[in-house]
């Protein structure tokens, strides 16, 4: 039975530094002072440009890199202890698998080092087979394995512990359109038992759609939490802000003509929609994501 | 639950690696290896040997091209035997005169398989060959979703290493197990002191293999384990034969000109590295080779002088393998993939 604790993971102060170049003079900061709570149940999303710092949070989450400094607690429990990984499933970026393994074979080595017992994990990699639409590849070798299965697969590998925190690092990359309904289901799935899922993509569009919370880092800083919408709002308000402190004080009056507030000296503006905004196709919080983007970092 | 989970990885992962070594082509490279040299033996027959000696007793017998060899009567009444017979390979495509009799004739094919096709061969052949297994099992992207469960890295590392090992101790057996089986059956004669050349074998890969470990760790390329490791071989073949060389001639008298620094330099990296020309002593110590054949003269000086302590010799590359070991991990510990 999973022991739920109020939040899936807790991310406090973390900084991640690398050091490269000769004795190791430069320092890259991939994670600087970065806090994030993520209540359990909750679908996390994880979004900002590349080298912002995304999948080495993953990655200092999952005990795959170790923090500079920070607290980092999962599923409760902090971040030396490693039995917690065993309710977490993973999907990695570019995941390869040993080519020579059979989904079947490569089911059982993950899910046994995940503390799943024999039984089970025969179990599981069956459902989990059939779930990802491979039971007919179930004893082929990986090499001969489309990149969109072998996402899939990785897929099936991630829930074979049938975690309770679920961690999937740009899940949906290279796939086609029903390997990709295929990923929204699971997500759907995973909300509807109430469990957690950390979602890392470029893909705004899903974020906007699946996520009940967003972060946005930008070169290893948390810029913006929230739920998708406040990020809307905030950027909507924000740009009106600009609109209004960069536009000539005879224009604005002018604009406001006698409606305004008389009282503040203030006119009354309609703020409707971001100079930003509505560019082709975009939504919203496309158009409000794009803008955190281009910022220059503070 | 972390020691039962610990159990499972290494089992898990030396699964994995027998699975690996299926699928690279190493097995069943080793295995034909095996199966060529099972098949020399198999095609061995003596033929016409005499018995030189019985058990225990001093061979007391005439090389077959000794002058007196053709006064038979004087050989009868002396009880002298003249050396006689064929040890024929190939099924008989390949006639060679035995020096000896059929025992000695057996105990050089032995000593030949074990020495130098296991001993030096396989365990070089093993080692490039099995130094893929881990940097490709370290790449980044293989091993980022591994990190990722609970599984103690350190119990990742022992799986692999395990695995290998495994996977080597079973060539080893088959290599030696079929060629003893084969030899026994095919003259009657059945060394088991030839069976201990397979855990020896074992001992000297394993050593030199948890170097190649340290440098997948280190560096997770396959070239930089291939050639670090065989390196590192003939660096410890050199330091090990060198400081026999060394004490057996001041042990002689005749190594005044080599200074005390010197001396304790070569002693400090004779017991630090590993021995692998001791463990080939052992090797031929194992099959009794000093019953038949000369060794080398430095071998022979080492032993003869008390120099040689092949305990203490096992027990300090042991120690290596360990540290190496020991590093390895902390190193795999500590990296961030």
């Amino acid at each position: 039975m999973p022991r739920l604790t109020p939040h899936a993971f807790e991310l406090d102060h973390v900084t991640k530094t690398y050091r490269s170049g000769w004795l190791g003079r430069r320092v890259l900061r991939a994670l600087d002072d970065v806090s994030l709570r993520v209540s359990t149940g909750r679908t996390f999303g994880l979004v900002g440009p590349n080298r912002a710092g995304k999948t080495t949070l993953v990655k200092v989450l999952l005990s795959i890199t170790h923090p500079t400094s920070g607290r980092v607690v999962r599923l409760g429990r902090p971040w030396a202890d490693r039995s917690t990984l065993a309710r977490i499933g993973y999907v990695h970026e570019r995941q390869a698998f040993p080519g020579y393994l059979t989904p079947v074979q490569l089911l059982e080595l993950y899910g046994r080092l995940s503390g799943v017992g024999r039984l089970d994990v025969r179990r599981r990699s069956q459902e989990l087979l059939e779930r990802v639409e491979l039971a007919d590849r179930a004893a082929s070798p990986i090499a001969t394995f489309s990149k969109g299965m072998v996402q899939r697969l990785a897929l099936a590998q991630a829930l074979v512990n049938e975690p309770e925190l679920l961690v999937l690092d740009e899940p949906t990359e290279g796939l086609d359109l029903s390997a990709r309904r295929l990923v929204y289901e699971i997500l759907a799935e995973r909300r509807s038992k109430g469990r957690s899922v950390l979602l890392v993509t470029h893909q705004l569009s899903d974020i906007e759609r699946l996520c009940d919370d967003v972060a946005v880092l930008r070169a290893g800083r948390v810029v913006f939490t929230g739920s998708p919408s406040m990020l809307v709002d905030r950027e909507t308000s924000r740009a009106a802000k600009c609109q209004v402190a960069t536009a000539p004080v005879a224009q604005l009056v002018a604009t406001a003509g006698s409606a305004g507030d008389a009282a503040s000296g203030w006119p009354d503006l309609e703020l409707t929609a971001p100079p930003h905004a509505a560019a082709d196709g975009q939504s919203a919080f496309e158009s409000a994501m794009q803008h955190l983007y281009e910022e220059a970092p503070a | 639950m972390t020691s039962n989970l610990a159990l499972v990885t290494i089992h898990q992962l030396v699964r994995d690696t027998f699975r690996q070594s299926r699928a690279q082509g190493v097995f069943w490279l080793l295995l034909g290896i095996s199966a060529v040299c099972i098949l020399l033996c198999a095609s061995v027959n003596i033929e016409g040997a005499q018995q030189l000696a019985t058990p225990g007793e001093n061979p007391d017998f005439l090389p077959r091209n000794d002058p007196r060899a053709g006064d038979r009567e004087t050989l009868e009444r002396d009880g002298v035997v003249v050396v006689g017979g064929e040890l024929t390979l190939g099924f008989g495509a390949v006639r060679v005169p035995l020096a000896r009799d059929a025992g000695n004739a057996v105990h050089a094919l032995q000593l030949a398989l074990a020495a130098g096709v296991a001993d030096t061969l396989g365990v070089l052949l093993a080692l490039v060959w099995t130094a893929g297994f881990l940097p490709g099992f370290l790449d980044r992207q293989s091993i980022s979703v591994l990190l990722a469960k609970p599984a103690p890295r350190w119990a990742l590392l022992l799986g692999k290493y395990a695995g290998v090992l495994a996977f080597v101790l079973l060539q080893g057996a088959i290599f030696v197990g079929g060629t003893w089986l084969a030899l026994g059956a095919r003259t009657g004669i059945w060394d088991f002191a030839y069976l201990k050349s397979a855990p020896l074998l074992l001992l000297h890969f394993g050593i030199f293999f948890s170097v190649s470990l340290l440098l997948a760790v280190c560096t997770r390329s396959t070239v930089a384990s291939v050639f670090g490791s065989i390196a590192f071989w003939l660096l410890c073949w050199g330091m090990n034969f060198g400081r026999h060389a060394l004490v057996a001639d001041v042990a002689a008298g005749s190594g005044a000109q080599f200074g005390q620094p010197l001396l304790g330099i070569v002693e400090f990296g004779y017991w630090f590295l590993p021995k692998p020309a001791d463990l080939g002593m052992l090797v031929r110590d194992a099959l009794g080779a000093q019953n038949f054949y000369g060794q080398p003269a430095v071998f022979e000086a080492v032993q003869a002088h008390g120099l040689f302590h092949p305990v203490m010799s096992v027990a300090a590359s042991l120690a290596f393998m360990v540290l190496i070991f020991w590093a390895a991990v902390r190193q795999f510990a500590a990296t961030d993939y």
